[in-house]
């Protein structure tokens, strides 16, 4: 008798084998098979994109970004790990190679902290939070290294290649970025 | 509230978080049209870059000025700014006419071009009051290749390598 486990596991499976003759459709240049592997994985690449930018245009731009260049560069997948799992690594890569070009030299230029969590966020009670809204106000590199590490669950080792810095630092702005949270969170 | 109660609650809302948020914006047409384009045909693309050349040529002859001469006197500095402006706005103006009526990758490129007007407006009522400073006028400069690049990037979108 199976368990409900193992019918989880089947339906993913399942689910798996449909989208990877989707993928493999798409690597023949079906463009309606890109379409709905677009709507299908849209919400997760944006919502990916707005975590790392915290800024909604520039996340949608970075989105556009992901899915141009996906639709040349899917012929690199070999179905090795799970198509999701390649996806973000993707987008991840993407989305900082984007906002480098983006935000590089404004930043540099003007110290910007620009995102679209700055003025919105209040002090917070420990019950009653918007994780993503706390994101999207922590300053951009500690903001960059926990989405990464926390909620992508990229290593450090992983962070510091990804983001051109020292693992030390990718460690160092994580404990920045939860010292900010613990705060805003009302915990010190 | 102790740290491990912070931990907890962290952990809870991270859990939480949703996998999937959409954007307000359908990004499709824009993806779309990029699909359509591909680096080898597209002569658009060709043209804007011996523009981009030719400018570019000009600003670094007039930047290996800036750099290599003391500034020029209050009325010369505002001078080479309007050259400057004045060389952009040609530039500015003949990219636009080349992609009229080509659809954009993003929708809110014109407001982002207004952005960077009003940071070189921004940077030029800087260099009234202050212009003995050469930063200033290589800020204009970059602002305005900023604006150059953001025109061509949203016509003619180039490949990454992933």
């Amino acid at each position: 008798m199976q368990t409900q486990g193992q019918l989880i596991e089947a339906k993913e499976q399942f689910a798996e084998r449909g989208l990877l003759s989707l993928v493999e459709a798409v690597k023949q240049g079906d463009r309606q098979a890109y379409h709905k592997l677009y709507q299908m994985h849209l919400g997760q690449v944006y919502a990916l994109c707005y975590r790392l930018t915290a800024d909604r245009a520039l996340a949608e731009d970075a989105t556009q970004e992901v899915f141009i260049q996906l639709w040349r560069k899917l012929d690199n997948y070999r179905g090795d790990a799970k198509f999701s799992t390649w996806l973000h690594s993707v987008t991840s890569n993407v989305c900082v190679s984007y906002m480098r070009k983006q935000r590089g030299w404004w930043q540099r230029m003007f110290n910007l902290e620009s995102t679209d969590a700055v003025h919105e966020v209040a002090e917070g009670s420990a019950g009653d939070v918007d994780l993503d809204t706390y994101i999207r106000r922590l300053p951009e590199r500690a903001r960059m290294v926990f989405v990464l590490h926390a909620v992508e669950g990229y290593r450090h080792e992983e962070i510091a290649q990804l983001l051109d810095m020292a693992v030390g630092s990718s460690k160092a702005q994580f404990h920045r970025a939860k010292q900010l949270l613990s705060e805003w969170m009302g915990y010190e | 509230m102790s740290n491990k109660e912070f931990e907890q609650q962290l952990q809870r809302n991270l859990s939480a978080l949703p996998d999937d948020i959409q954007p307000e914006r359908d990004l499709w047409p824009g993806i779309e049209h990029a699909l359509g384009q591909t680096p080898e045909n597209s002569t658009q693309k060709r043209a804007t870059g011996y523009w981009g050349m030719a400018a570019a040529t000009a600003t670094i002859g007039l930047m290996g000025w800036l750099g290599l001469s003391q500034l020029p006197v209050t009325s010369d500095a505002e001078q080479l700014a309007q050259v400057l402006s004045q060389q952009h706005q040609q530039q500015k103006q003949a990219l636009l006419a080349s992609f009229d009526g080509q659809p954009a990758l993003t929708d809110n490129w014109q407001q982002q071009v207004d952005e960077l007007d009003g940071a070189a407006a921004a940077i030029k009522q800087a260099l009234k009051e202050d212009p003995n400073n050469p930063a200033l006028l290589r800020m204009l400069q970059q602002v305005y290749q900023q604006q150059i690049d953001l025109i061509e990037r949203v016509h003619a979108p180039t490949w990454q390598k992933i």
